[in-house]
């Protein structure tokens, strides 16, 4: 990737953040804190995206933009409202704003052109009161200039004999005269720079008249008091002459005028007698050339006293080191050293950050996780070598054993992110869907600083998604069904984040109707999912809607009604070692609770042997283990072994056969069996040899460094130095065992 | 020796952009990213040329240059102001205030370069 596309990758990353910043500022609008400081940092977010946009030339987005900070620009210099009204088109526009860069990314297709252009024609009634809108295209030129190409007519004195030979036909040189207004020096505009830049162009003679130059004493910084007649003996346009003086043209006299066919040559003939004549030089010394100047100019003017030797470096009181040169320079210099800097705002300073590439923060986490391994080893070979729990090596190892875990958190932070990009997506999906199925909604969220790893506020998105447009679309009632119940006509959704033991905890509770659990297990029975009789508490009944294939909605809506169900949530919560849980109050609302792991660097494990080898059972995945009795084992058709649970019959998979740790099927009363549950929620017990016990590893992918093995999540490194695999409970309950179990056994008979 | 130019933009992207035009050519950047931020910068860092934007939260470019002109240490320091805004009003209030130059956004980083070099003794 180029340093282009880098910036511009950035760009968009920040117009994420922008967005996120938009969104939850037209929040505060909406809510009713139309203060100035709201409304402009909503005018600064749209403004930053179209000053982006156009640097990467994204039309279509700039122009959107524009008419968007247009409108903002109003409001903020207060003439027009900050109404209702307007607020509801903000929040629209915000959103199409947002599509717009999803699709200057790609990632979306082109914005629907007549959506856009309904909501720009919307601002622009806004924006211009009731008069026709404004064609877009009229306001280009604010955003399609060329750079630098400043309005030249600005501020130019009227009786300036400027003779238009400019762009077309270049003289062979031209008279620039000049003088410098004190107005000029105060903004740190310097005439040795401006000759200098003059220089660049051509071969240039500059006298100086230092005719009005007035006695030190006299000398203000208000006065400008040299003039400078600089021929440029090079055919360039006037323009790029005029360019030079660019920023200064308004603080200072100024006239150019094309040189005759002699141009540089006829210097002579300026009015006032030369005060010195400098050679044309084309890498012009400005050093030799203002030191000649200005000592020309001291030189008749006995009463000036003499000067330092130039100096033009710019640090650290630039201007001090000449000051016969500039008249301002010595007043300007006097106060330098007189009074220290002021003192720092007292406001807070913004959060000082780096922006790290996110590989390397791996990199570092992977070496780090190399780290705990490498010190649990050494702690283990310490303790086995028979060395007192009390030396000095024992009680130095502990100290690094607490080191190493506060390196391992600390490391782990560096990936943490808060909640909050997520949630501030939540604001237009609970808008979009109340919209849709016609419900008053009011989003709280709390918590968003939790911080949890990266990669798993990036997968929060979804599920939390699904849950909010299910907690709109079924949970909450219609207004209508809700005055009815004696509740307010708004419903509540609250989204909320924190910590606990160890894990991030997102509940999204509403207080709409609650679960029907009449109706759910009705479902549930013609649906096959329970027997009609089975007897369920009201916590096994509300937790039935995450069973695979359920779903609540009588009427398949747009909303939430997709095919998927809080099944495909709940999966997905699981794929990242997540539980969820629900609770319900007929009447009073329901509550999702979803638990995930903070970090997918390490994972709780429970350590296994079979056939010898150590493995790693991922703990979330275990429901419980047992011992297998012999009366609780049963043969399908002879060969399948399956174990009485609970009344069921779940399958007992031998994992060191089916992974050729060994050729012959163990007796499984001899093992242990641990139930695990698939992330299809499909229940098996895997036999082991023993349970060694329970312990958090590193996770190391088996992949990068190996190969993918059927089987096997990943890999770790335990305490004593041996390599364990981690199981993948999936792929082990669904495939391999259909694939292997039958075959082996078979052979094994 | 190398110039320091201090860029104060919100907009990271803005901040990228001039940080790779700048130290292409040379210069050695340091950023902030608020006119509050660009003001402590610049006091304990220093620089020769400031590039500052005009909206920014905290303390907006107005304020900026209205500091650096009163900072006995930096009244002198060239400060070139960025902005998006062609209009005559920004401008005059820009150089009111006692900006040195200007720079319009999007902007060509030959003609950046050109623009703090005519600023950057």
């Amino acid at each position: 990737m180029d340093a282009f596309e880098a910036i511009k990758a950035t760009f968009f990353q920040e117009c994420d953040e922008l967005l996120a910043d938009l969104e939850a500022k037209l929040m505060l609008l909406e809510q009713g804190q139309t203060d100035l400081e709201t409304i402009n940092a909503v005018f600064r977010a749209v403004h930053s995206v179209k000053g982006g946009a156009g640097a990467f030339g994204l039309e279509a987005l700039v122009r959107f933009a524009h008419v968007f900070e247009t409108l903002m620009d109003e409001l903020r210099a207060g003439r027009k409202p900050c109404d209702a009204i307007t607020i509801k088109t903000l929040l629209r526009a915000s959103d199409v704003l947002a599509d717009h860069i999803q699709a200057a990314q790609g990632l979306i297709p082109p914005v629907d052109e007549a959506r856009s252009a309904a909501l720009v024609a919307e601002m622009q009634v806004l924006t211009h009161g009731g008069e026709a809108p404004v064609e877009i295209e009229e306001d280009e030129d604010d955003f399609g200039f060329t750079p630098m190409a400043f309005d030249m007519a600005l501020d130019e004195p009227a009786s300036l004999p400027i003779v238009d030979l400019g762009a077309d036909a270049p003289s062979v040189g031209w008279r620039i005269v000049f003088k410098p207004m004190g107005r000029m020096y105060v903004n740190a505009n310097e005439t040795s720079l401006l000759l200098r830049e003059l220089g660049r162009l051509g071969p240039v003679t500059v006298v100086v008249d230092d005719s009005e130059t007035p006695t030190l004493d006299a000398l203000s910084i208000e006065d400008g008091c040299l003039t400078w007649t600089i021929d440029l003996a090079a055919a360039v346009d006037e323009a790029a002459v005029r360019e030079v003086f660019d920023f200064v043209e308004s603080d200072c006299d100024l006239t150019i005028t094309p040189l005759g066919a002699g141009g540089a040559t006829d210097i002579g003939a300026f009015d006032d007698e030369p005060a010195a004549v400098l050679p044309a030089s084309d890498d012009l010394d400005i050093a030799a050339l203002l030191a000649k100047a200005s000592g020309a100019a001291v030189e008749p003017a006995a009463e000036v006293v003499p000067f330092a030797p130039l100096e033009l470096e710019r640090t650290p009181a630039p201007i001090a080191a000449a000051p016969a040169v500039e008249p301002v320079a010595a007043s300007v210099a006097a106060p330098v050293a007189a009074t220290p800097a002021p003192a720092s705002a007292p406001v807070a300073p913004a959060p000082v950050t780096i922006r790290v590439d996110l590989d390397r923060v791996d990199r570092l986490i992977n070496v780090v996780g190399e780290l705990v391994i490498q010190q649990a080893m050494l702690s283990q070979r310490v303790l086995e070598s028979g060395l007192a729990r009390s030396s000095g090596i024992a009680l130095g190892l502990e100290d690094l054993e607490l080191l190493t875990r506060e390196i391992q958190d600390s490391v782990m932070a560096i990936r943490a992110q808060p909640v909050k990009s997520v949630f501030q997506r939540m604001p237009r999906l609970v808008r979009e869907v109340a919209d849709m199925v016609s419900k008053q909604v009011r989003l709280v969220t709390a918590g968003e600083d939790t911080e949890v790893d990266k990669t798993v506020v990036e997968r929060l998105a979804e599920p939390i998604t699904h849950m909010l447009r299910n907690a709109i679309d079924h949970g909450l009632e219609t207004p209508e069904e809700r005055v009815a119940a004696g509740k307010p006509a708004e419903g509540t959704v609250r989204l909320a984040a924190l910590h606990r033991s160890g894990r991030i905890v997102i509940e999204i509770s509403d207080d709409g109707r609650g679960i029907n659990r009449e109706r759910v297990k009705k479902i549930a029975v013609d649906k096959g999912l329970i027997a009609a009789d089975a007897p369920l508490t009201d916590e096994q009944i509300d937790n039935l809607i995450f069973a695979p294939g359920f779903s609540t909605a009588a009427v398949v809506s747009d909303i939430s009604g997709r095919g998927v169900g809080m099944d495909v949530v709940k999966r997905s919560i699981q794929a990242l070692g997540g539980r969820i849980s629900i609770s319900s109050v007929p009447g009073k609302g329901s509550t999702f609770t979803l638990s995930l792991p903070l970090t997918l660097a390490v994972l709780d494990g429970m350590v296994v042997t079979a056939a010898e080898q150590t493995l790693i059972a991922p703990l979330p995945a275990i429901v419980e283990s047992l011992t297998p009795q012999a009366v609780d084992l049963h043969f399908v058709g002879g060969v399948d072994p399956v174990i009485r649970f609970r009344d069921r019959f779940l399958p007992l998979i031998d994992v060191a056969l089916i992974m050729g740790f060994r050729e012959r099927p163990m007796n499984p009363t001899e093992g242990v069996a641990v139930v695990v549950e698939t992330e299809g929620g499909q229940q098996a017990a895997l036999l082991f040899d023993a349970i060694q016990g329970q312990r958090q590893v590193v996770i190391k992918s088996l992949e990068t460094n190996y190969q993918q093995v059927e089987g096997v999540a990943a890999a770790t490194i335990l305490g004593d130095g041996r390599v364990a695999l981690i199981l993948d409970v999936d792929v082990l309950v669904t495939d391999m065992r259909r694939k292997s179990v039958r075959p082996d056994f078979k052979l094994a008979s | 020796m190398t110039k320091t130019v201090l860029t104060i933009d919100d907009s990271r992207t803005m901040r990228d952009m001039l940080l790779m035009a700048l130290e292409d050519a040379g210069y050695t950047v340091i950023q902030a990213v608020d006119g509050v931020d660009g003001l402590e910068t610049l006091a304990s860092k220093g620089a020769d040329v400031i590039i500052t934007d005009i909206n920014m939260p905290r303390m907006d470019g107005f304020g900026v240059i209205e500091g650096v002109r009163a900072d006995p240490n930096h009244r002198t320091t060239p400060v070139l102001v960025l902005t998006t805004e062609s209009d005559v009003e920004k401008k005059a209030r820009a150089r009111a205030a006692g900006a040195t130059g200007w720079i319009v956004k999007p902007f060509d980083p030959v003609k950046l370069v050109d623009a703090v070099r005519r600023v950057a003794a």
